[in-house]
């Protein structure tokens, strides 16, 4: 079962964290199509969030049609997301990559600076729910 | 189920008789709170919230105006009201499962041992301990279990949490969130730190000075505020200006846009804190109509 | 009631939970009453014969070598007064614990509120507050009043020193008085528990209405039935007429009645000289005879019952208007 972890502090709306947390797990293959999401009662048990908050996440989660709520059953994955699920290649290389700059000495920020660099240079342009969290902290003039 | 919860009409409590002017603990209070929303009552020490809550719970007899709740006249809804009072009031004689079986009796048909009782096993307690011997976040455990108990539709709540260890504090708000979720029960809690509540409330009373300086959905109440920074001579009409502040060459102001912002004013969403703070820091701020108009009522819980 | 009782199956146990609450109060009330009661049953049974042998013994002889139990009649007589305390002391108790326990404590420290926060109104709890103690008050009071009356007959026309029925202690503690003074103890302590708000203000309150009340009641009591009067001529040394008095004085030739001048001894030649200033021919005394007994304790039985009702009323108005119960105002 997934569970949502929630930074307080991180200026990112609760909504858009449990939305970034629920899309990580599809990338990772964690979520797959079937699976089901936890209950809205069950995310504010456990992290003493308002309940709207949930709702509001997981309806932004369907308006991408990622997921699709059932009635009376609970709300459960369409599709997955991306094509890296944690067994892939590709982790298996970003892996021993990683191991690597370790042992070249590079610390978890050097690592993270290095990554963000090479991501950035090969996606330009940043993904939708990081727009949509600073949006909320600069706030919509209109 | 009624739509609304709590509804106020020029609503007034004045203690002490005799004394004219002085004894006003709350005047003037129009706002309505739809039900199944969690309802932050935030203010200063002293500024209303207990008698607010008091007067919800049928505790008190208003002066002036009207209170209904659950769609009734307060006081006949007292089955369906859940109220725990800021000292967390209980029998000291009474064991912690004595109590338990008191809720049972005093709420006949609506009581939920079992809910009662987790709440209390979540706390590590001994059933057969004396409520004497508890220590404060212990007797607020208890407090909460005998109210949630009763399957309240409505749950007053005074400084809930005051007493309680971060630990506790969180377990216990995801108590209440997850009866939120499951029985769309509507939470009302006050406390004097904003923090404390921001992330599980969403809608908003904020009391100052025995009046309601601003009531609504949290997130609707943030889309209609900004912070902006501007120079010092800025002109900030038409917007309503709840609080501005020179520095040298720069202005910064929260204000209520009446129109679309121009970009150099830098314009952002503030934090609930900064809202709360500027309004308390501004009694003369105008505040909102009464009675902001609420989103339609959330689906039902997942 | 006034409020809307909750569409719930069954009721609130309400008295279940005073009873719990305030258990050690109920045992100490039954202690006190089955001590001060085994007293009474000693008093009116070994104690009223030894005394009344004693008495037989000393009214035998009245010569000078007399053999009779002195101790007997001394310890009858103490033991008669203290038990006789012990009875007249219930009022008080009573008031005391009312005040105190009942609705003071539970105002002071929340608990009130706690219980008016489930599901009956503050009303019903109060309701439930007093009924259950008055049942108890009666009962134990009422018995107490009997078994002390019980006591008392006993010795009637055997015992000397008996006190009369209409010395005051007696009077009281022979009657149904005092059960409706420990009702207004009871009511008047509840009263001052919701009003000053902290159990010792209350505890003192309570305390000090009941014996404000005693008194008023003390009073009162001799004017509440018809007296009779009784004139004897002034040959007599004083007026004469057995019972509780009320009033007395001398009758003039004109067969008015004055009161509070007497000068005492008509043999004495100051006092002669008094009364024929005054033109007096008599004394006068107006008096209840022992056959005023029942009416006396019953119609100052009613008086103080009236005013406990009255009390009752007041104290449901009182939370009534607090706790903001009010018909008709819905938004």
């Amino acid at each position: 079962m997934l569970e949502y972890r929630i930074d307080r502090h991180s200026g990112v709306a609760t909504y858009v964290q449990i939305v970034q947390q629920t899309k990580q797990a599809l990338r990772l293959g964690h979520l797959e199509p079937g699976d089901k999401l936890p209950t809205a009662r069950e995310v504010v048990e456990a992290t003493a969030i308002n309940p709207n908050t949930v709702l509001k996440a997981y309806r932004e989660l369907e308006r991408e049609g990622l997921v699709e709520a059932r009635r009376g059953l609970g709300t459960f994955v369409r599709r997955g997301l991306g094509a890296a699920p944690a067994d892939s290649p590709l982790n298996a290389e970003l892996d021993g990559w990683t191991a690597k700059a370790r042992e070249a000495g590079l610390d978890r920020d050097d690592v993270a600076a290095l990554f963000t660099a090479v991501l950035d240079k090969h996606f330009p342009t940043q993904f939708p729910e990081q727009t949509a969290a600073t949006q909320h902290s600069q706030g919509d003039p209109s | 189920m009624t739509d609304t919860a709590l509804e106020a009409a020029a609503l007034g409590k004045r203690f002490g008789r005799l004394r004219r002017s002085a004894g006003w603990a709350l005047r003037d209070c129009s706002f309505a709170l739809p039900a199944g929303r969690v309802c932050a009552v935030v203010g200063p020490n002293g500024a209303g919230k207990s008698t607010l809550l008091a007067l919800a719970a049928g505790l008190l007899a208003p002066t002036e105006g009207t209170l209904s709740v659950l769609g009734e006249p307060v006081g006949q809804a007292r089955a369906r009201v859940g109220f725990v009072a800021q000292d967390k009031p209980l029998y000291p004689q009474l064991t912690v499962a004595e109590t338990l079986r008191m809720g049972g009796d005093l709420n006949p048909g609506r009581w939920d041992a079992r809910a009662a009782e987790r709440i209390v096993a979540g706390g590590d307690l001994d059933p057969k301990a004396r409520v004497r011997s508890l220590s404060g976040g212990q007797r607020t455990r208890v407090a909460l279990a005998l109210a949630l108990g009763k399957r309240p539709e409505l749950l007053l709540l005074d400084e809930p949490m005051a007493d309680l260890d971060p630990l506790a504090r969180h377990e216990l708000m995801g108590v209440l969130m997850s009866q939120a979720a499951q029985h769309g029960t509507t939470i009302v809690m006050s406390s004097h730190v904003v923090a404390e509540l921001e992330d599980s409330c969403d809608h908003l009373l904020l009391i100052g000075g025995g009046r309601v300086r601003l009531a609504g959905e949290i997130d609707a109440l943030l889309e209609t505020h900004a912070r902006v920074s501007a120079a010092a001579d800025t002109d900030l009409a038409p917007h309503t200006v709840v609080e501005s502040r020179t520095t040298g060459r720069q202005l910064t102001a929260l204000i209520r846009p009446a129109a679309p912002l121009p970009a150099d004013w830098r314009p952002g969403t503030p934090s609930l804190e900064e809202l709360v703070l500027s309004y308390l820091r501004n009694p003369e701020a105008q505040t909102t109509a009464p009675g902001t108009p609420a989103k339609s009522p959330e689906e039902s819980a997942v | 009631m006034t409020t809307l009782t909750p569409p719930a199956p069954g009721t609130p146990h309400l008295t279940r939970w005073l009873i719990r609450l305030h258990r050690p109060a109920l045992l100490f009330w039954t202690a006190v009453v089955v001590t001060v009661s085994g007293v009474l049953l000693w008093l009116g049974g070994p104690l009223a014969d030894a005394s009344a042998a004693a008495w037989r013994a000393y009214d035998a002889c009245q010569a000078s070598a007399c053999r009779y139990d002195q101790a007997a009649i001394i310890h009858y007589k103490d033991v008669y007064q203290y038990a006789t305390i012990a009875v007249l002391a219930a009022p008080f108790l009573v008031a005391a614990w009312a005040g105190a326990a009942l609705t003071g404590r539970e105002v002071e420290t929340g608990t009130a509120r706690l219980a008016w926060t489930q599901s009956s109104s503050p009303l019903r709890w109060f309701a439930s507050r007093l009924a259950l103690p008055a049942a108890v008050v009666t009962a134990g009071t009422g018995l107490l009043v009997v078994l002390h009356h019980l006591a008392w007959s006993a010795g009637k026309g055997r015992i000397g020193t008996l006190k009369s029925w209409y010395d005051l202690p007696t009077f009281y503690a022979n009657g149904p008085v005092v059960v409706a003074l420990a009702l207004a103890g009871l009511v008047a302590g509840a009263l001052a528990g919701l009003l000053r708000r902290g159990s010792l203000p209350a505890l003192v309150a309570g305390l000090g209405f009941t014996g404000l009340l005693w008194y008023a009641v003390q009073l009162v009591m001799p004017h509440l039935w018809t007296t009779s009067t009784s004139v004897v001529a002034l040959k007599r040394f004083a007026p004469t007429g057995g019972g509780l008095g009320v009033d007395e004085g001398i009758v003039t030739a004109t067969g008015a009645h004055v009161s509070n001048l007497t000068c005492g001894n008509s043999e004495n030649d100051e006092c002669l000289a008094f009364y024929d200033k005054f033109d007096a021919v008599g004394w006068y005394r107006d008096y209840h005879p022992a056959s005023h007994y029942w009416p006396l304790q019953l119609t100052a039985t009613a008086l103080v019952l009236a005013l406990t009702a009255l009390l009752t009323l007041l104290a449901f108005r009182l939370l009534h208007r607090e706790t903001g119960l009010r018909k008709g105002r819905s938004a």
